[in-house]
């Protein structure tokens, strides 16, 4: 059967055709202003800090120091080696604060709980801190990404 | 004068705002109190420009100065405790407002066919309005400000595939930083303050092109009730509405100035009792109580998708409250006073 009328007619093929051009030129000067608004932070691969700042560490004491602009924490372990974990809270970013006598990590945010361990056993955070790798080299100790 | 009149007429063309003006009627009715709500929103909005503007002739965006700077301002500037005492008490007496204005048009369901543009616009100011409190409360860059800028610029961070980059876009980068005080000073002293104008104007152009809703009751009476002129019977009434709220406000001013914590350490621990401003209490209460997983989904997921679900009906009540005189309606209304009450209930829950 054959339309007495067009249902697709030239004349909005045309406006489509010209708008839609005008639309994606539009794009192509925008889009790229949008990476403009995020600047590069990129988190430190690897910190050093120096051996001798953290040797005197008892097994069990923790003790901050910067990963990034983040903080971090360093934890002596009971054979004499180190963990270290990101001291920034799994549930809503707020930083974390060790309480050596509870030997806990705690948020007050929201009153989230970690265990010495890191792992997340109260409150509302979904997920253990974040684990860093601590390798002694020299007379530093390079804490690292977890691999 | 009237040669003048004439000669500006001529060059302006304004009579037929001055004429619509002169017509303009309010109408009488039980729930004609609820006509001062939205010009309250105005009065505060436009203390809240004065005093911004004032403010930010000394205010500034760094993380070396920001704290330093409000300090001076409450301590050193003359009279300039007060100043920073009015803005901040105007934009909670002006959330305030919106949210009795909000409530009113509600439950009076002014929002009806064919006012569902204005709704909409309204929707938006709201918005704005929470956007502006929630950059400005960062500003003064202490120990609170910032661990509530951080909880809330991470809440995006649940919502699907845009979330991680909007919390990105919000915070300029990862984590927040110099760069989130610059970014939310700008915002809130230009692209909110602009966006808002335009808003403004929209919705008030909406609300004079519709007139003012009259409450269902009134309208199926069918009959037109008793009116006041516009001018000058209730614009005297505003007036005399306005004087009232000043006098409020420079009252809690001066009363309550409001404090100013030490200056924000970005690798300090987060500071006991952080609370954001009350209009968030609910949701900051909703977050806390939520556990971490609700059916083996994260936790906050859930609770920010059920809070953007229930925000998201209410943006678009005109077109589901399609039959407001109706049981439908009636169920609407009972369903309004239950968030009304889990919003009461929360905020007060995390204040004890």
């Amino acid at each position: 059967m054959k339309l007495p009328y067009s249902l697709f007619p030239r004349r909005v093929f045309l406006n489509g055709l010209v708008g839609g051009g005008l639309a994606a030129l539009a794009a192509a000067f925008i889009g790229p202003l949008f990476k403009f608004v995020i600047p590069p932070t990129p988190e430190p691969d690897q910190v050093a800090l120096p051996l001798a700042g953290f040797a005197d560490m008892a097994a069990g004491a923790v003790r901050n120091f910067a990963w990034g602009n983040k903080p971090g924490f360093l934890k002596r372990t009971g054979d004499g080696g180190y963990v270290a974990f990101v001291g920034v809270c799994t549930h809503l970013d707020c930083n974390v604060k060790f309480l050596p006598e509870q030997k806990r990590f705690y948020c007050a945010c929201h009153k989230g709980w970690y265990d010495e361990d890191g792992l997340n056993i109260a409150g509302p955070p979904p997920a253990p801190l974040r684990r860093l790798a601590v390798v002694a080299e020299g007379d530093s100790l390079i804490v690292k990404k977890a691999a | 004068m009237n040669a003048f009149r004439a000669w500006m007429e001529e060059r302006l063309g304004l009579g037929a705002v001055t004429g619509f003006l002169e017509k303009k009627e309010v109408p009488r009715h039980g729930h004609t109190v609820l006509y001062y709500t939205g010009s309250s929103i105005l009065l505060f909005l436009g203390i809240q420009i004065a005093t911004g503007v004032l403010l930010a002739f000394y205010y500034r965006p760094t993380l070396a100065e920001a704290n330093a700077s409000v300090a001076r301002i409450a301590t050193e500037i003359p009279l300039g405790w007060l100043v920073r005492s009015v803005h901040s008490w105007s934009a909670t007496l002006m959330i305030a407002a919106v949210f009795i204005h909000l409530l009113g048009i509600s439950f009076s369901k002014a929002y009806r066919k064919p006012r569902e543009a204005t709704w909409l616009t309204g929707v938006l100011l709201l918005g704005v309005a929470l956007a502006f409190g929630f950059t400005g409360y960062l500003l003064p860059w202490d120990e609170l400000s910032l661990a509530a800028t951080k909880v809330g610029t991470n809440l995006p961070k649940a919502i699907p595939i845009v979330g991680t980059w909007l919390t990105r876009v919000m915070r300029a980068g990862d984590d927040v930083t110099g760069d989130t005080l610059s970014r939310f000073f700008i915002v809130h002293v230009s692209v909110l303050p602009l966006t808002i104008l335009a808003l403004l104007g929209a919705h008030l152009f909406l609300v004079q092109r519709h007139g003012m809703s009259v409450p269902l009751a009134e309208e199926r009476k069918g009959v037109k009730g008793p009116v006041l002129p516009f001018w000058p019977n209730f614009a005297y009434r505003e007036a005399a509405v306005w004087l009232i709220l000043l006098g409020t406000l420079l009252t809690v001013a001066v009363v309550f100035a409001p404090g100013l914590g030490s200056k924000a350490d970005l690798m300090a621990p987060a500071p006991e009792g952080i609370k954001p401003e009350w209009y968030f209490l609910f949701m900051f209460q909703t977050l806390k109580l939520f556990p971490a997983k609700v059916l083996g989904l994260n936790g906050e997921l859930v609770a920010v998708l059920v809070m953007a679900v229930g925000m998201g009906l209410f943006a678009l009540l005109p077109f589901i409250d399609t039959r407001p005189a109706e049981r439908k309606g009636r169920i609407i209304t009972a369903l309004i006073w239950v968030g009304v009450a889990y919003a009461l209930g929360m905020s007060i829950w995390s204040l004890l």
